[in-house]
């Protein structure tokens, strides 16, 4: 790290250009309510003011912390390539030609859109005339030209950021960086331009999505969706692991900073070298790189009726939703399937009835589907429309229409899926109990269940002793797969209410404590609110035999067939990582669970005692980052019961 | 020949107990007595009761299960269920040779893939010798096979068993014989005996070494340690320091700790002695 990103990284930690900015608000609530989304972001724009870090040369934050609710949609890769090759000028040209010979609504759109734009070109202008020198450079081609060297890509780069955050966009993803900052980071080498410098370039870019955070919060700060996709296999079966991703993957190592929280496509051809340095950022305990295995996720995507050039493409959404750039508008986070409610109420509605195990399984399939249909009904579309977002998806572009018209090429939604351990914990301890040694009655289940096992100590505790998933026991884990089957197979064949695709997932997001609240005692033993396992992993309170038996169980299923995305999220202790051979182990184990088919891979590399003292003198632990689901946070300023929970996974321990 | 196995411990992805991804069994008993040992439970070749010490409520529950169940407050394995807050634990399960094998097989392709395999260790895994000849006899040709030893065995007994390893991790803890006695109870002639059988072997092996302050951290060991490993031309090894925790087991086994050495003293890391003759020291 250089002298200066180390002064600039330090402006930042500190939180001193915090004092620049104006806590008034731009517009009342009742201004903002009476204005459509297009309105309040030119309203955004004209009031905002330029400030820079010192020394800066990437620039573009908010002045204003109290930005008024614009569009407010989030969770999408938008088109930053289309920008890079074209600048906004050359999107501004294209729509003006467009709207020679468009009429009413597109028209209309595209008025409005040369309009923001305008705006937008107004505003970068007044922003040049304050800029420091090398950034005023840079402004004098981008945004309204196409980039010509890495540095203007990157301030083109974080205009779009920026202006999105201004849009009021909720998760500002970054997508595939590597491959569409390729061409410039080219540019820069044929100049001549050394390694080094653009190293640090790519630090300055990395430090500036740290600024502003924490306007940006979702539901825990950090919660901000700025994660960034690197390598992956084009549909020619190459790798596109490039210079470029090495750089970024060195930058987030030196900087040590949240963000961009970094996802690494893998596949069986991925050479084991690549996982060893992934490693290298996991041993800083920020909880990544996340692994996404593109032999699962492509053909899993393709199967939901992506084009193969499209889910070759793919890219992750704020946590872990494999989303398509550019074209496609999905929302893959609109529900959650709660795995363990399901078969707490066939436990309660159907056990008594059952004659066998396998009709109890046909009810907990019935209750699924039931529970789709209701989720389904319940989805509510909140897609305001937005010209200015649109202008991110290149279909709107391209036809002079609204994103929210569902004009883009999809526009799917999906579902979490939570506590699937917990499920499949339950139904395997119903079959055991009721079913194999009928050693419990189902009215005496309900009963203890009802009264959250007070007065049936030694029955949870026979509960418990049942099979657990995450211990390659197939009595269980084929009741998870079980599960995945009836969700996969209850939304292949069923559309939203707008008749496109629902796609089941295995992210939990932060339902693994929200949805736990609402579920009572559950026949896996678990206490009525007691947390869910977090994603795509083992309920907190198993007793696990280790992680390779936590990986077996966890790649039994086929993959492809739930593939909105959901990390198998694992805890290994920090010291396993003090030296080669631990390091080297832990690549192994990272591209062995590729290689079993596993999908998506998160590895925390976590010490409890340091946490637990974090929760008693957090003034000593500042900087202590760790994963919380699909991003990472400050453990400070973490909820007590997302502490408590981290803290209660299984770490897995090497002596 | 039915040998039952006691195991105290089966770790998954054990990273330090050899090559590749490996799953280590930690057998029970042990025939030294290493004032230094982090693993108090590998010591007892008996069953225990481990109770950890940390969050426990003093509810008493623990005591009053084992009152019923055996008129004395001594903790059984009925206390292991009543404790409330799931602090008590036994240590010591009996496996069949098969029935373990089926439990490391399961992590085969772990093993394939990354080169790894299994490991035998402890307590002294050789005070269970058959067992591990009757695992060695279903694993063998399928499984990379790992013991980690002390070397205090009968020759025969280690000869029999290294025939049957692909891979051996090998303390060395002190080389002058009155000092081994002493601080482990082994007798160097033996160990030493074993090693070189083991270096003569050809088979692949590892040396560790225990940095304990005071004990085999001095000078002189240090010295004793390099000219033995040279005269091998040995030219890596492994150390492990002395592990400060290492005394929090003990209150758990229902014992005091009572190092024999100044625990709070600073280890001696000898990396400059080592590399001065040729011999790479890694440090775990």
């Amino acid at each position: 790290m250089t002298e200066r990103i180390k002064r600039l990284r330090e402006q930042i930690v500190n939180g001193t250009y915090q004092k620049n900015r104006s806590h008034k608000p731009i517009l009342q609530d009742a201004e903002t309510n009476c204005r459509n989304a297009d309105e309040v972001f030119l309203a955004v724009l004209q009031e905002e003011q330029p400030y820079f870090l010192e020394g800066d040369r990437i620039g573009f934050y908010m002045y204003h912390t109290k930005r008024p609710k614009g569009c407010g949609a989030g969770n999408f890769i938008p088109n930053y390539g289309t920008y890079l090759t074209k600048g906004f000028g050359g999107v501004y040209k294209e729509i003006k030609e467009k709207m020679k010979s468009a009429s009413g609504e597109e028209k209309k759109f595209g008025e409005t859109a040369i309009h923001l734009l305008e705006g937008v070109f107004e505003y970068c202008n007044r922003f040049k005339e304050k800029a420091p020198k090398e950034l005023k450079k840079a402004l004098e081609r981008v945004p309204y030209h196409a980039p010509q060297s890495y540095h203007e890509a990157l301030v083109l780069l974080r205009i779009c950021i920026h202006l999105q955050r201004m849009n009021y966009t909720v998760h500002v993803t970054l997508g595939r960086f590597d491959q569409y900052m390729y061409p410039f980071y080219k540019m820069d080498v044929q100049r001549g331009v050394s390694h080094d410098a653009i190293l640090e370039l790519t630090e300055e870019f990395f430090l500036s999505l740290n600024v502003d955070t924490d306007l940006y919060s979702g539901v825990q700060k950090g919660d901000n969706g700025q994660s960034m996709v690197l390598g992956g296999t084009d549909i020619n079966g190459n790798s596109v692991f490039n210079e470029l991703s090495r750089i970024c993957m060195e930058a987030s190592l030196e900087l040590n900073l949240i963000d961009p929280k970094i996802n690494l496509r893998v596949s069986k051809n991925t050479p084991i070298e690549l996982f060893r340095f992934g490693t290298e950022l996991t041993k800083q305990g920020m909880g990544f790189p996340q692994y996404c295995n593109d032999d699962v996720v492509i053909p899993g995507l393709i199967a939901l009726g992506y084009e193969p050039e499209d889910a070759h493409n793919y890219g992750v959404a704020a946590c872990w939703e494999y989303i398509v750039p550019d074209v496609s508008h999905d929302i893959p986070n609109v529900s959650v399937m709660n795995f363990p409610k399901v078969v707490n109420r066939a436990v309660h509605e159907n056990l008594a009835e059952a004659k066998s195990f396998e009709a109890f399984a046909e009810c907990v399939k019935m209750q699924l589907e039931k529970e789709c249909d209701a989720l389904i009904e319940s989805v509510v579309y909140e897609d305001k429309p937005s010209v200015f977002h649109s202008l991110f998806f290149d279909p709107c572009i391209a036809h002079l229409k609204d994103y929210a018209s569902g004009v883009c090429k999809y526009n799917n939604i999906g579902f979490h899926g939570v506590g699937i351990a917990n499920a499949a914990d339950a139904m395997a301890a119903v079959k055991k109990t009721v079913f194999c040694e009928k050693s419990i009655s189902p009215e005496t289940l309900k009963e203890a269940l009802d009264k959250n096992f007070e007065g049936f100590d030694s029955l949870r505790q026979s509960l418990i002793d049942c099979p657990k998933m995450g211990n390659n026991d197939d009595f269980v884990d084929e009741l998870g797969g079980f599960l995945m089957e009836c969700f996969s197979n209850a939304l292949a064949c069923r559309r939203d209410k707008r008749g496109n695709r629902i796609r089941p997932g295995t992210g939990s997001a932060m339902f693994y404590l929200w949805s736990a609240e609402k579920v009572g005692a559950t026949a896996d033993g678990r206490l009525a609110q007691q947390a869910f396992g977090c994603s795509f992993s083992p309920a907190i309170t198993s007793k696990l035999n280790g992680p390779l038996s936590v990986i077996q169980s966890f790649t039994k299923f086929d993959m492809t067939k739930i593939i909105n995305g959901g990390p198998l999220t694992m805890e290994i202790h920090d010291t396993t990582f003090r030296n080669e051979f631990g390091m080297m182990k832990v690549a192994q184990l990272v591209k062995a669970f590729m290689d079993m088919g596993g999908h998506q891979l998160q590895l925390n590399a976590i010490n409890r005692d340091t946490l637990l003292d974090a929760q008693k003198h957090p003034e000593n632990y500042k900087g202590l980052i760790v994963r919380v689901w699909g991003w990472s946070g400050y453990f400070n300023e973490l909820d007590i019961g997302y502490q408590n929970h981290i803290i209660a996974r299984t770490e897995f321990q090497v002596s | 020949m039915n040998a039952l196995g006691r195991v105290f411990s089966i770790e998954e992805f054990s990273v330090f107990d050899g090559p590749g991804i490996r799953t280590s069994v930690f057998l029970k008993g042990c025939n030294l007595h290493c004032s230094w040992c982090h693993n108090p439970e590998g010591q007892s070749k008996d069953i225990q009761i481990v109770k950890s010490p940390n969050g426990c409520l003093n509810c008493g529950a623990c005591k009053k299960a084992a009152l019923l169940l055996t008129g004395k407050e001594e903790l059984c394995e009925a206390s292991v269920a009543a404790c409330p807050n799931k602090l008590i634990r036994i240590s010591g399960e009996d496996y069949t040779a098969e029935s373990l094998c089926d439990r490391l097989f399961k992590n085969q392709q772990f093993y394939e893939t990354s080169g790894g395999g299994v490991t035998f260790s402890g307590g002294e895994p050789l005070m269970q010798s058959d067992f591990i000849l009757a695992c060695a006899k279903l694993l063998r040709g399928k499984v990379h096979l790992a013991l980690q030893t002390a070397g205090m065995c009968k020759p025969e007994i280690f000869d029999r068993v290294l025939s049957e390893m692909d891979y051996v991790l090998f303390d060395i803890k002190l080389v002058r014989e009155e000092r081994l006695k002493r601080y482990t109870g082994a007798d160097a002639n033996i160990v030493y005996r074993n090693f070189d059988t083991l270096v003569k072997s050809g088979k692949d092996f590892v040396v560790r070494i225990p940095l304990i302050p005071g004990v085999t951290d001095t000078k002189e060991n240090i010295a004793d340690i390099i000219a033995c490993l040279k005269g091998y031309g040995i030219t890596y090894a492994e150390a492990m320091p002395y592990n400060k925790m290492a005394g929090a087991k003990y209150t758990m086994v229902g014992r005091t700790y009572q190092p024999d050495f100044d625990p709070a003293q600073d280890v001696y890391i000898p990396e400059k002695e080592f590399s001065e003759n040729g011999i790479e020291l890694c440090i775990l």
